[in-house]
């Protein structure tokens, strides 16, 4: 993403109405998907503006490349914009860190037991007389000090260590994951996720030319994928697919990669867009815009 | 800007995955203080213990190491305003109306230069070299007084008015630094010519006392000639007196000391006699090179 991102500097310098003149067919704010066996359309640039909300008062939209999976060659199809409130935050690690471990401890639960002193068997009976015998002198058999006896202040029973971190810290969480990984030259945006085959080699290959991390994450907007993609990722390790409802810090992270689908980033930038500037108590909020 | 230096760092740095955020800020020495450990209070709340007893040790010893005791380097005190003491030099003092008294009762006589052994002789004052004395020292006190010329050899001088005193007079003040092998030939001569053994010669002063001894406002003896006798005129215009004619002197008062020479008259290397009222002299050249140097 070296070459693309020098090139993205170069061309936010230039004005978006100089490349709109060599626009193709397709509507300025929406894309038409292709289908999964046809070759490349001859008129390139498919997708050049996208209609931003919101829009940022002080830096102006992001732009990156937009890919195909459909071929081997790295050819690329256009430029997509990004909006700097998701893909220009202030790189906040600690939030980051607080997402992340939300994620592992809200559903931790503990469920070391110990039985305390009543729930012993007979604590009556000495186990041996006062006097006499040469040993210590003892009550009953299950006190603390012998072995197998009750512990006093052990850990009682299934401990929750449920939490919900505050909405602003999970959408902030959000947005500085994907701004890490967008200037960490790991997010690629394609199409769609339709392949040609459904032989893993050809998404291992692909991956590999194009320098694509170990592990990467297909974001989709549906949770029902094209089967090519399906059968490929089943069996290779390392990539994974998700529906836009599943994203969370935790994945984005763990996965080398993100590749990401204009209607998935279409609809992130709504939910998360719609959560940056409501200021609604959850009780009075309304219904979520989109289902999931 | 902070979000593009930020996003700067980001480019440039590693990748950031689970294992690279940093630790969170909550475990401050400022937070932990606030949401203070279970255990911890236990240990400060137990029956036992010197927390309880209120007896625990200084500021920074572990109660456990300690083992009910300060360590040994507290156990031993400090007492830093007696820094330096080994090597500090005293001088005891003689004013000068000690010395105008002195000479009107014709204990010491004016004409001839006046010296260390000649205010021992007087048993006024009990040098001990071993106490890190080091002579005596001139003090002002009686300087309106003072009213005869004489020729002072002192080891240390304290203020300007009494040089003044002194050279108002048609006096001459010299310092001069003796070290204590040669103090203790000088304090008692008599007994030192006794023991037989011959006069040493006078070493040179320590590296903190050198600087006091060529400067020509202490009037000492390695300083320049030329610089004293302007500090002289100085003195003079500053106390407001004229200097007497300098031809009027006699000679006697132009009798100084070699810095090796201790005694006047005699140098070092000679071994002296009382019994034959004789001196004998080296001539081997290694002791006349050794004590000339």
């Amino acid at each position: 993403m070296l070459r693309s991102l020098s090139l993205v500097k170069i061309l936010r310098n230039c004005s978006l109405q100089s490349i709109r003149y060599f626009e193709s067919s397709t509507q300025s704010s929406s894309f038409s998907p292709e289908s999964s066996a046809n070759p490349i359309p001859q008129q390139l640039p498919l997708i050049v503006s996208r209609q931003l909300e919101y829009p940022h008062t002080r830096y102006p939209p992001l732009q990156a490349w937009l890919e195909t999976l459909g071929q081997k060659r790295d050819d690329k199809l256009g430029i997509v914009d990004l909006h700097p409130s998701i893909w220009q935050t202030s790189p906040r690690l600690d939030i980051l860190y607080e997402n992340i471990e939300w994620q592992k401890t809200y559903k931790k639960i503990d469920w070391a037991y110990t039985p305390p002193h009543h729930e012993y068997p007979s604590m009556r009976g000495k186990p041996w007389p006062q006097k006499g015998t040469g040993r210590a002198r003892h009550k009953s058999k299950f006190d603390p000090q012998w072995k197998g006896g009750y512990k006093v202040h052990g850990p009682k029973g299934p401990t929750s260590f449920f939490y919900v971190l505050p909405k602003e810290k999970r959408v902030e969480g959000l947005c500085t994951a994907l701004t890490v990984k967008l200037h960490q030259n790991d997010v690629h945006f394609v199409d769609s996720l339709d392949l040609p085959t459904h032989q893993p080699t050809y998404l291992q290959e692909l991956a590999e030319d194009r320098f694509w991390g170990p592990s990467v994450l297909f974001v989709d907007d549906t949770d029902i994928m094209p089967h090519n993609i399906m059968f490929a990722s089943a069996k290779t390790e390392g990539f994974t697919l998700m529906p836009v409802y599943g994203l969370n810090v935790y994945s984005i992270l763990k996965h080398t990669t993100l590749v990401l689908t204009i209607r998935a980033l279409n609809k992130i930038e709504k939910k998360l867009l719609h959560a940056l500037h409501s200021c609604d108590n959850p009780k009075d909020q309304p219904a979520p815009p989109d289902e999931p | 800007m902070p979000i593009e230096r930020g996003l700067q760092y980001l480019r440039q740095m590693q990748r950031v995955t689970l294992k690279n955020l940093p630790m969170p800020l909550e475990k401050t020495l400022k937070w932990q203080q606030a949401h203070p450990d279970e255990t911890k209070i236990k240990a400060i709340m137990s029956r036992k213990g010197p927390i309880s007893r209120s007896a625990l040790p200084p500021y920074g010893i572990d109660p456990i190491q300690a083992e009910g005791r300060l360590p040994w380097i507290l156990t031993v005190p400090k007492e830093p305003y007696y820094e330096g003491v080994e090597e500090a030099r005293q001088y005891l003092p003689i004013s000068l109306r000690t010395l105008q008294r002195l000479i009107d009762l014709r204990r010491i006589n004016p004409e001839k230069p006046i010296d260390l052994p000649v205010l021992c002789n007087t048993k006024l004052f009990s040098i001990q070299p071993d106490q890190r004395q080091f002579g005596l020292q001139l003090t002002d006190e009686g300087a309106d007084l003072f009213s005869t010329p004489i020729n002072l050899e002192i080891q240390w001088v304290a203020s300007e008015l009494a040089i003044a005193a002194i050279e108002r007079c048609g006096g001459v003040l010299t310092t001069r630094y003796f070290d204590p092998i040669s103090l203790s030939a000088l304090i008692d001569a008599k007994k030192f010519f006794e023991r037989g053994e011959p006069i040493p010669r006078c070493d040179t002063p320590p590296i903190n006392a050198v600087e006091s001894y060529t400067d020509p406002k202490q009037r000492g003896y390695l300083a320049n000639p030329d610089s004293i006798r302007e500090e002289r005129q100085r003195l003079a215009q500053k106390y407001g007196y004229k200097l007497p004619d300098p031809s009027k002197f006699s000679s006697l008062f132009r009798l100084k000391k070699d810095p090796r020479q201790i005694f006047y008259g005699l140098e070092p290397g000679w071994l002296v006699n009382l019994k034959d009222q004789t001196i004998l002299k080296p001539t081997d050249a290694k002791f006349q090179t050794f004590y000339h140097s």
